[in-house]
């Protein structure tokens, strides 16, 4: 047998990480090019302070999400998370101090009691989680999809009921009128500065520390890491916990920034823009793999994409983020696998399948310059996306008989 | 040879990430042959095979049937044109029953489309009626005995209408009487024609059935010999390139006090017909001892070595004594931390990590020795790790290398480092040489010798006897989960263990 020159210790050119800052770079650029208001140009602070804003909204939770999924599972309550959190914030100020909230002149002492709560919270609902996968046998995505959908109901139900018990009104959400709160979330640089401050913590425990090693080697084999003598459960509570503190902690500074604690639209679908981010910046859900850095980079890079496509076509970003989250998933993902496994003759559009994915992938193509231009251009790139896959679907059938034609005369001369 | 060769394949080349695991084979199978394939593990057996049924797609070099190349894209193409395997690792559905797992993939309809339930089970006994087995063809195949699940397979193979059958290691798991009827099925299947291509290192049966045998070594052809022409002698020659040296195990070691000892241990099976996984096992362990433990596939010796780690699934009734005190593991943590070492038997699926490198595979049971204020420093564990590298001689380059781009072989010295950093009393390990070569198995040997004399408690498990005899102080032998013999080195034959480790599927 012969051992290939092991992989070199990862160098810094050949990560995730350099290629998403490279990424990351070409976007701002491009952006920055063919935006028609020149945003990036006359407004560089505006424009930067609102994707840190956005990139640290959506990092906080991420990084506990990344951490859930190098250890090899999954949180899908993230979003529910965020708003079940918030609306507890806002709620223990209501009740706490009735008056005082709807003067908008909360003490400080029931800010900090509200936002202990919600961090408290959190971690019972993280608690829950690890006790409903380790011990009730459930699978991380059933438990945290059952949350998912519980904590978004249940913090309406209680918004509902303490309105109607302090306000006199059933309303659907809670205002919050304190200066000194709002402050806190509409600050950029204290919720920049927490996320930076959390990204360290995260990176140091997973890179520096023998829990972090162990959550690594969970996600990688857990039935080896238990006959390692690792306890695996304590590990998955602290996941979990941490996944869920971390989105506890994005639902309070969001209700600071928004002002308000409305359960019905508070984070909802930030769980998959969170894995989506935490995937993008290389983490596999098969557990075992990603850094922190990558995932804060990963999340840096959605964002400046979202905003990029915002700044382009001049709509509001959220309408467009659920399908440029998809896109940048599959695309990011794809690549990496395809680098990993080092197959370059790789067919992907063989068969009856390939053909039909030509067709869809032409009428999305279509669909989406439909609506930024008019449906002339949009069928133009729809044909156009048509005939393109379709050569690339003869040459790749070309290049793959070649190579066998090639493999069989080769083997017959010799 | 004047008949044009049934199957012929020139040059073939396989690479697996970093290893390559064939290299440029090229072999003639003559039509109605039995062809016999002898290697050690790792000679490139398997991959060979699984490359002439179409497992494996990709290679290089090419591949003849019946004069015409073909290209398999995958099992059903070579089920079509007729090559049809058993693997040594049975593919069965065990859901479903007999009749199903037979016509898996390829159910018999009535006309509305349906599956035609009734045709298949009367299918399936004509064909397990000419197999000479007594399966019902609605029995679940979980409830099946292995030598049994094997003849579905080979049943499956004849409603393909298989000319030309692999069989890879066949007889592994048989009990001695299953071995009978099998190798009168293989007769059977002769005089129908079918080519039969037997992958075995055992030489008797070899011996005994083919008409030729091809040697394979370290992934390279190495001869093709009929059998008139040669002998047991010259084929395992062949197969390990050197005489085989004497690993030099021998020299009487000397136990010392008792540190392990095992009364009426059982292990619970709830669900399961027998009741018990194991039952009633008692046996005692003394420092500086090697005792093996031997058995059929089944038998129950990695469930042994689990319920003493405190790994098994349920919890182990009876009594374990460590170092004279009575320990009862909840966990591995706990037993890891009474001294305990467990090296398990599937490497690859739970033994290593293979996202980390081989460092932080050699270090993640003592990682914690590595820091300082809590946090690991880097430094200090690639010192640990190259520790063991060179203590153990691992051939790697370097402790930053991934843990895959290893060899079998030196990925276990990696897994038994990990181990040996914790400073274990006792080490169990669990079929410690499968799939890893000649080269690497006497070093092991060696080192778990070298162990044994600093004073280390080894219990080891092997499904080779000879490994056994030549390593072990005393056997102890299991069948069905319970313990049928003990011997000591003196006293212990293959003859007598097989034997025991038979009687009660032979009484039954």
């Amino acid at each position: 047998m012969t051992v290939d020159a092991a992989k070199p210790a990862r160098r810094f050119s050949a990560t995730t990480e350099s290629g998403l800052a490279l990424a990351i770079v070409v976007v701002l650029a491009v952006t920055a090019l063919v935006d028609s208001n020149h945003s990036y140009w006359f407004r560089p602070q505006a424009c930067a302070t609102d994707i840190v804003r956005q990139t640290v909204m959506l990092g906080i939770f991420a990084l506990g999400s990344a951490v859930v999924i190098i250890s090899g599972g999954i949180d899908l309550s993230t979003g529910s998370m965020i708003a079940f959190s918030g609306t507890i914030c806002a709620t223990v100020m209501m009740v706490v101090d009735p008056a005082a909230m709807n003067t908008g002149q909360v003490g400080t002492a029931t800010i900090v009691v509200a936002i202990a709560a919600a961090l408290a919270v959190g971690l019972l609902v993280g608690s829950l989680h690890a006790w409903l996968i380790t011990v009730v046998g459930l699978p991380a995505f059933v438990a945290t999809l059952a949350t998912l959908v519980g904590l978004r109901s249940l913090a309406r139900a209680i918004v509902e009921n303490v309105t109607a018990e302090f306000l006199g009104g059933r309303s659907t959400q809670i205002q919050i009128f304190d200066r000194e709160f709002r402050y806190l979330g509409r600050t950029v640089w204290i919720s920049a500065m927490l996320f930076i401050l959390l990204a360290v913590l995260i990176g140091i425990l997973m890179r520096y520390t023998v829990v972090g090693r162990h959550l690594y080697a969970l996600g990688g084999n857990e039935q080896a890491a238990r006959l390692s003598g690792i306890h695996t459960d304590r590990l998955k509570w602290l996941a979990y916990c941490l996944s869920a503190a971390c989105a506890s902690l994005a639902g309070v500074l969001a209700i600071g920034e928004q002002s308000v604690a409305d359960p019905q639209t508070l984070g909802r679908g930030y769980e998959l823009n969170a894995i989506a981010a935490a995937v993008v910046g290389g983490c596999s859900l098969q557990g075992g793999v990603g850094t922190v850095p990558g995932t804060v980079l990963g999340c840096l890079f959605l964002r400046a994409v979202i905003d990029g496509i915002a700044k382009i076509i001049k709509t509001g970003a959220d309408v467009h983020e659920g399908w440029i989250v998809g896109i940048v998933v599959v695309m990011a993902v794809a690549f990496s696998q395809w680098r990993a496994s080092g197959q370059r003759g790789k067919q992907f559009f063989t068969g009856a399948l390939g053909s039909l994915a030509i067709v869809t992938l032409g009428l999305i193509a279509g669909t989406l310059v439909t609506l930024m231009a008019d449906w002339r251009a949009g069928s133009a790139t729809a044909a156009v996306t048509w005939v393109v896959l379709i050569c690339a679907k003869i040459w790749e059938n070309r290049v793959a008989v070649g190579q066998r034609a090639q493999g069989a005369s080769g083997e017959a001369t010799t | 040879m004047t008949a044009e060769p049934l199957i012929s394949i020139r040059h073939v080349t396989k690479r697996f990430a970093g290893v390559t695991a064939l290299s440029d084979v090229s072999l003639d199978v003559h039509p109605g042959e039995l062809h016999a394939i002898c290697g050690e593990n790792g000679a490139g057996k398997s991959t060979l095979m699984k490359i002439l049924s179409g497992v494996i797609t990709d290679f290089e070099g090419t591949y003849q049937l019946r004069g015409r190349e073909v290209w398999f894209r995958g099992t059903r193409d070579a089920e079509q044109a007729g090559v049809s395997i058993i693997h040594q690792e049975l593919n069965l559905v065990e859901e479903l029953s007999a009749a199903g797992n037979v016509f898996l993939g390829r159910e018999l309809r009535s006309g509305w489309g349906l599956i035609d339930q009734r045709a298949m089970d009367r299918a399936a006994s004509e064909l397990f009626a000419q197999l000479e087995c007594r399966i019902s063809p609605r029995q679940s195949v979980r409830s099946l005995r292995i030598g049994d699940q094997q003849l579905i397979e080979i049943a499956k193979a004849l409603s393909l209408r298989a000319e030309i059958l692999i069989m890879d290691e066949p007889t592994s798991a048989l009990t001695e009487s299953e071995v009978e009827r099998l190798f009168r099925v293989i007769d059977r299947l002769r005089q129908q024609g079918v080519t039969i291509l037997y992958i075995s290192h055992k030489m008797d049966e070899v011996f005994r059935l083919a008409d030729r045998v091809t040697v394979l070594r370290d992934g390279r052809w190495v001869d093709t010999l009929r059998r008139e022409e040669t002998n047991p002698r010259r084929i395992t020659h062949l197969m390990v390139g050197r005489e085989i040296e004497e690993t030099d195990v021998s020299s009487p070691r000397q136990p010392g006090d008792e540190i392990l000892r095992v009364e009426h241990l059982s292990l619970p099976w709830r669900g399961h017909a027998r009741g018990w996984r194991l039952q009633d096992i008692n046996f005692s362990l003394r420092r500086g001892e090697i005792l093996g433990i031997a058995g059929l596939m089944g038998a129950g010796r990695t469930e042994l070595l689990e319920s003493l780690f405190g790994a098994s699934a349920e919890r182990p009734l009876g009594k374990i004594f460590l170092e004279g005190r009575e320990v009862n593991f909840r966990h591995p943590a706990e037993a890891k931390a009474a001294g305990l070492a467990l090296v398990t038997e599937d490497r690859k699926r739970l033994g290593l990590f293979s996202h980390l490198s081989v460092g932080e595979n050699i270090t993640l049971c003592t990682l914690a020795e590595c820091c300082a204020g809590g946090l690991i420093r880097h430094r200090l564990e690639s010192a640990q790790a190259r520790g063991i590298v060179e203590r153990l001689n691992v051939k790697t380059a370097g402790v930053d290398a991934s843990i895959m781009s290893l060899s079998g072989g030196n990925q276990q010295k990696a897994v038994i480092g990990r181990w040996l950093l914790t400073r274990p009393a006792v080490l169990l390990l669990d079929d410690p040489t499968r799939g890893i070569d000649v080269g690497a198995k006497a070093e092991l040997y060696r080192l778990m010798d070298q162990l044994c004399r600093e004073g280390l408690g080894i219990i080891v498990t092997s499904s080779e006897l000879p490994e056994l005899l030549t390593l072990c102080d005393r056997i102890l032998v299991l069948c069905e989960g319970r313990q049928t013999g003990h011997f000591l080195r003196s006293e212990a034959t293959e003859q007598r263990i097989m034997e025991a480790a038979t009687a009660r599927a032979v009484a039954g």
